[in-house]
């Protein structure tokens, strides 16, 4: 009995101590390759910092602080998926921040509270030495040799612009760089994928006479066209209109998640053509079609597009702080090296992600400035929207003046037209005189 | 005995007497000599007169001409920074702002087109970027926005213009012989009671604002009752207003008081702490009308170093329909008298107002008002400080004021919300 049972130990403390040593050997191997793949995105994105396409920090800090940034240290956030720390833990190198104001303001005071939205980015981004105010691509690859962190501004909505070229060029000054055409509600000459506002619902409105014009004016001055939450119609026309690549700031696919938000494949092979971006959001109702998600659905979407038309078409666009949820493991702006290692393990090469992380925005930025260079000599647009088409009983009527008061002089110019010849007669009289002589 | 009129006369009396009968020839001798008499003497003195008429032609002729080679002169050394011109809004009135369909070398119906501005020794203007009061609390910033765009386009796209922002670049323009093109909001109304607003405004170049124009804002007063709106006890500068103030300071924009009330005014002059302007206001003591300045206002804006830019309208000028180059140099010796040349300069309101003195009807007419002065004992030194220096220093020193203050963060102040009109979309977020 005793041998049995020192055998049976003997063997069962040979068979621990291997399974422990195996268990050591395999979770060092383990250890070993995640380590090396972390490792890897680790590099890879220190390399390739990420350009991310849309984030919603300045709207958090209209809601929960009034705008109020002396309030605040936006190096650490609580409540916010996005702050300084947490971006630079991310990779993130550059932010198209979004300005966005809410539909309920169209026909409102819409145009103001785009002000107020560019001016606190724009506060934010030259109070804070981490972060530098950037309008161009070239300004962009500076500020990452500088390790800054560069601010881009994007409209989120062309009611902001109240149908106006002038302010729209105006917007432009400020250094806004980019417009999505609308956002959850049509505009007076374009129309959103969602039916949330009840406004300008009109036939044959996707993209009219004034829309195209806007769409015309954004390429003369280098503004970026954003397709993000506009109608597929909307977007198909723009993409047939536009001189310059445009983009979908944060979309999805629509194959792995039916949600309006999403893009069809044939609306993808249009972009493709036109050699734009799509830069993939990562809210749970567009990713899953429900309430939870993880970084597993979130990568099939990229692997869904890249087959559909390659990796140079596609880029990120998270939407943090714009959604309620977020997918496992990727819950902040601190998470993108977990997408990226998941890319990593799917056979993305380094030169895909690498296109996915940076220079496939550059690329398209690029191309918008280049049409801007070749349009400069086009006259900024005259067009205006018509009342009828505007529709706005916010709008002040200027009425033409009538025939009997003219806005400028009457008879003060008429009467000075004779003072010279007058002159000329008493200068001359003398002369007269002496010839008469 | 009739006068002769000409000494043709004469020769003809002398023909004829020289082929009448001898007996009648005598007589007619007698007439003859008489006649050459008179005729001899009202030659001569006709002939005096004529040169005397000459002389004093010549002579007035050289007084004149050297007065006006004079203001040449001077205002080629000193070119004109006018303080208010309103071309901007007559392109929109008249061309919906389209640039495209004029050329604004020449431009007929309005007092204001590049020709006349280099006849007129125009250097620097400040345009105007006015929304009508009837836009208040609707799309008065839009229409803001787009006041700026046509200003800007016009001084970008025609290169007889250009765009500055500051004292330097002012003064660089006048060496590159160009008409800088300064921006300046007529009325406050056009911010929207909103700061950022008014930060994004001075980021597009605008570098000077009248607190409001015929209409009361929520936060300050104007002069003028037309619009019944915003009227309130203890309102001249609400706390709000206050801010607005402290904001353009810390920014580097020019307070304009045209069109406040007095009230507004003399608690602006208490509350800023850069110097302030009236950009086209003129003297109340010479006409009586609440758009003009009184004496003791005058005080004030001296004491705080400010600048008075007299305005031209008639109506400011004379109180009456019409006008003429010697009331408006009354203003200006009043106000010299009452607070000194150092702080008058010009703001002629061309294109914003429909009646102009006679002899000042337009922007290359500027010259005859300084020839007035000039005629007035104004020394060269008092008008080289009118033309141009005054608003150069009150501009530098608004600059350095601005220097002071950079470390200041942006004011976050809002407007309280029972001050907000029904087009405010209110966000309430649960």
């Amino acid at each position: 009995m005793l041998a049995q049972k020192t055998l049976t130990v003997a063997s069962s403390i040979f068979w621990t101590w291997s399974l422990r040593h195996l268990v050591v050997l395999f979770s060092l191997c383990g250890f070993i390759n995640g380590y090396s793949d972390r490792d890897r995105v680790q590099d890879l994105m220190s390399r390739y910092p990420l350009i991310d396409g849309h984030n919603d920090l300045a709207l958090q800090l209209k809601i929960l602080h009034n705008n109020h940034l002396t309030q605040i240290d936006l190096h650490n956030v609580s409540k916010m998926a996005t702050d300084i720390t947490r971006l630079q833990a991310g990779h993130v190198q550059a932010q198209m921040f979004s300005v966005y104001v809410l539909c309920g303001a169209q026909d409102k005071d819409a145009v103001r509270l785009t002000l107020e939205q560019i001016d606190v980015i724009r506060r934010m981004c030259t109070e804070y030495p981490d972060f530098e105010l950037v309008t161009s691509a070239q300004e962009l690859k500076d500020s990452e040799m500088r390790r800054k962190i560069a601010c881009l501004l994007s409209i989120e909505g062309g009611h902001s612009i109240d149908s106006s070229l002038p302010a729209l060029r105006m917007f432009y000054q400020l250094g806004v760089r980019s417009m999505a055409l609308t956002h959850t509600c049509n505009t007076p000459w374009a129309e959103s994928s969602s039916k949330r506002y009840n406004v300008y619902q009109r036939d044959n409105h996707s993209l009219t006479y004034f829309g195209k014009a806007v769409v015309e004016e954004m390429n003369r001055l280098g503004m970026i066209v954003d397709l993000s939450h506009t109608s597929w119609d909307t977007a198909w026309a723009v993409l047939n209109h536009s001189r310059a690549p445009v983009i979908f700031s944060h979309s999805s696919s629509y194959t792995i998640c039916n949600h309006s938000r999403n893009v069809p494949d044939w609306l993808l092979h249009e972009l493709k053509r036109s050699r734009g971006l799509i830069m993939v959001n990562f809210y749970n109702k567009f990713i899953s079609c429900r309430d939870e998600a993880n970084i597993s659905h979130v990568a099939d979407h990229f692997d869904h597009i890249k087959k559909v038309i390659g990796a140079q078409s596609i880029g990120i666009g998270g939407d943090f702080d714009g959604a309620e949820s977020f997918p496992r493991g990727l819950e902040d702006v601190s998470k993108y090296p977990a997408l990226i290692q998941e890319l990593l393990q799917r056979n993305w090469t380094e030169n895909d992600l690498a296109n996915v992380l940076r220079r496939n925005f550059l690329r398209v930025f690029e191309e918008v400035e280049r049409v801007r260079d070749q349009l400069r000599l086009s006259p900024p647009s005259e067009v205006q929207i018509s009342l009828v088409e505007v529709q706005n009983p916010c709008r002040l009527v200027l009425r033409p003046p009538s025939s009997r008061v003219l806005p400028s002089k009457e008879s003060p110019s008429s009467s000075a037209q004779h003072r010279p010849l007058g002159l000329l007669v008493i200068v001359l009289l003398p002369f007269i005189l002496l010839m008469i002589e």
